[in-house]
């Protein structure tokens, strides 16, 4: 039962010891990753995406950091192993893409030695066959004539290019876990769509699993199997995608969706919004975190903690009124079928 | 599934590179040529080269044989700089004395480089051993650097090496901080993130990916040590402290000749000009490197 997953993050717990005391960035933190599966990561800034990969990946500052709960990857937990056994593992099994593709990249090297490097470490490849594999990587994701453009350097090809050059580098030595922490945030929409086709693609043909961190809902309907909410560093709702689109249960998520603008939205209307901000983590309210902002919240919201609840098939949620939003669910679908 | 690997054609590819490392080499020389201060340092430092390599094979005096009856005597066609308090030939003292100063320069700027740089380089990669060797190298800045000097030679002994290790000693904390303050900034750049994401180890990160981030501003700061180390050899020289008599260096003819600045200016003039000219070249070829290397400073010479 257990090997079915890829991933299994469990109870994870990330604690930055700060100036002002230690500081939980990622409180409880628990979902699975299957081989094959788009599992979406979404929640506002700060609420803790960003963290629990570089959590998975281990690349905090330890000495700043603890870390509590458990990562399993293919049934080996990463928080146990040494830095070392580390080494192996980043960029051989589990990538990563960053948000900034204008950044990723080293400017003094030649993009295709810096994907042929990775290649090299590890898969202990002559020079030449890592260039032409690198090549081969390249054209992958639809670079045109990559043979030209490994002689180039990353000052002399454009940003979409870029970020097809770290996914490259990333899916290089064939991870099966891929991370993509907003890997189409800095990119206009057509090369979005692109760089999220050549990822949908690469994943069919590799069968690994991805964690694709976003804010951007619409990239989360084009590409996820499955979505996990984050808000403050926990998880409050995970659905597979069409559940989280059509029946949201948590006051939050629905908040999100809603705030989406819409094409043919009327202009003068005011978008709606989630009052308040995220809450700083020094400061986390006593019961639900989501509380404050929640124009559900009750009494009990405001004193007692909800746990993350299993509704049906596949849908949890943390939240003492999601009956109330379920039922709002089925007026609301019956409404629109009349 | 199984990527398949096409054979690629690769005498295109070869040609392709050489095509464009011909063109980067074009535009690198022609940026070298419109670089006025790059190119007028060059061809100081270059001439003084030539002077310190051949000037001592070209003159028939030794620069130690005395010749009691030629004291003091002005420039002439015999001894084209003159002569000193002891009837040596000035021309080929200087000229002794270029080598002397410049391999001083040359030693002192190749080891405080490559110590500085492996000390700023790790001091900015680990924080606890940052703590330790920026306060050591605190503690060597706080010194002005002719009196750490003079100590370090008092203690070593008047030896052409000594200086070296004197004026390197003083010099490296200056390497150091500067290596430091660039590769921090590098260090916390996304790709090296994403280079730890790819399963980078910290050795190959430090070495592979900060150092030529960081090389710009060592190269053109080691000009600038190179220059300070010929002031500072020829500072502990005039002391005293520095080339033993009666080996010739600039700063220890100036010092012969300080007592006799009024009946035998040119004991003091000629070395002084060869120093000034060394340091004037070295500084003017800094700047212009800096200029060069700087990718912000460009002007766009295509």
């Amino acid at each position: 039962m257990g090997n079915q997953y890829l991933l299994e993050v469990n109870e994870l717990k990330t604690v930055f010891s700060s100036e002002s005391g230690p500081v939980t960035a990622v409180d409880g933190v628990t979902f699975n990753v299957k081989h094959g599966e788009v599992l979406g990561l979404v929640g506002e800034s700060g609420c803790g995406k960003s963290v629990t990969a570089e959590s998975i990946m281990r690349l905090l500052n330890e000495k700043h950091t603890k870390y509590d709960g458990e990562i399993n990857f293919n049934g080996r937990n990463l928080l146990s192993l040494t830095n070392e056994e580390m080494l192996g593992i980043r960029g051989n099994k589990i990538s990563m893409i960053f948000q900034d593709a204008m950044t990723s990249l080293n400017p003094v090297y030649t993009i295709g030695d810096q994907i042929a490097e990775t290649i090299m470490i590890h898969q202990k490849m002559k020079k030449k066959e890592a260039y032409n594999k690198a090549i081969d990587m390249l054209k992958l994701t639809g670079i045109p004539s990559p043979e030209k453009r490994i002689h180039e350097y990353p000052h002399e090809i454009s940003g979409g290019m870029r970020q097809r050059v770290m996914i490259a580098m990333a899916l290089s030595c064939k991870p099966s876990l891929l991370i993509a922490d907003e890997p189409t945030t800095a990119l206009d929409v057509t090369i979005q769509a692109q760089i999220l086709d050549v990822i949908n693609e690469l994943k069919e043909e590799l069968n690994m699993g991805v964690i694709m961190i976003t804010h951007d809902l619409g990239v989360v309907a084009e590409v996820c199997t499955r979505v996990v909410v984050m808000y403050l560093g926990q998880v409050i709702e995970e659905a597979d995608v069409d559940t989280l689109f059509s029946s949201p249960l948590h006051p939050y998520t629905k908040g999100l969706l809603k705030s989406i603008p819409k094409i043919d939205g009327d202009r003068n209307k005011k978008l709606h919004t989630i009052n308040g901000v995220v809450p700083s983590l020094n400061n986390i309210p006593n019961g639900c975190r989501f509380a404050p902002r929640c124009t559900y919240a009750t009494e009990e919201c405001l004193n007692e903690a909800p746990l993350l609840q299993v509704i049906k098939d596949n849908q949890k949620v943390r939240c003492w009124n999601y009956r109330q939003l379920l039922k709002e669910e089925v007026q609301n679908n019956a409404t629109t079928i009349i | 599934m199984e990527l398949k690997t096409t054979a690629i054609d690769n005498v295109n590819i070869s040609k392709l590179k050489n095509k464009t490392k011909l063109e980067r080499r074009r535009l690198l020389v022609k940026r070298f040529l419109f670089n006025k201060s790059v190119l007028i340092g060059t061809i100081i430092l270059l001439f003084l080269t030539l002077f310190a390599l051949f000037a001592p094979l070209i003159t028939p005096h030794s620069p130690l044989a005395m010749e009691n009856a030629n004291r003091l005597q002005p420039p002439s066609s015999e001894h084209w700089f003159g002569t000193d308090n002891f009837g040596r030939d000035l021309f080929s003292r200087v000229a002794n004395g270029a080598q002397v100063s410049l391999t001083v320069g040359l030693s002192v700027a190749v080891i405080t480089a490559i110590v500085g740089l492996i000390i700023g380089l790790y001091a900015s990669y680990y924080s606890l051993l940052d703590h330790i060797l920026m306060r050591v190298c605190d503690a060597l800045m706080a010194f002005p650097d002719i009196l750490l000097a003079v100590a370090i030679m008092a203690v070593l002994g008047p030896q052409p090496v000594n200086v070296v290790i004197a004026v390197t000693l003083a010099k490296i904390p200056v390497v150091a901080r500067v290596v430091r303050s660039s590769s921090l900034v590098v260090k916390e750049q996304t790709y090296i993130e994403a280079l730890k994401s790819q399963g980078a180890s910290s050795w190959r990160i430090i070495w592979k990916h900060i150092l030529p981030n960081i090389l710009s501003p060592l190269i053109v700061q080691v000009t600038y040590i190179f220059a300070i180390a010929i002031i500072l050899e020829a500072s502990l020289s005039f002391l005293g402290a520095g080339i033993p008599a009666p080996n010739p260096s600039w700063g220890n003819i100036l010092l012969d000749g300080k007592i006799v600045i009024f009946n035998a200016s040119w004991m003091t003039i000629f070395p002084g000009m060869f120093i000034v000219f060394a340091v004037l070249g070295l500084n003017l070829f800094g700047d212009g490197l800096r200029d060069l290397l700087d990718p912000h400073s460009n002007k766009s010479i295509k």
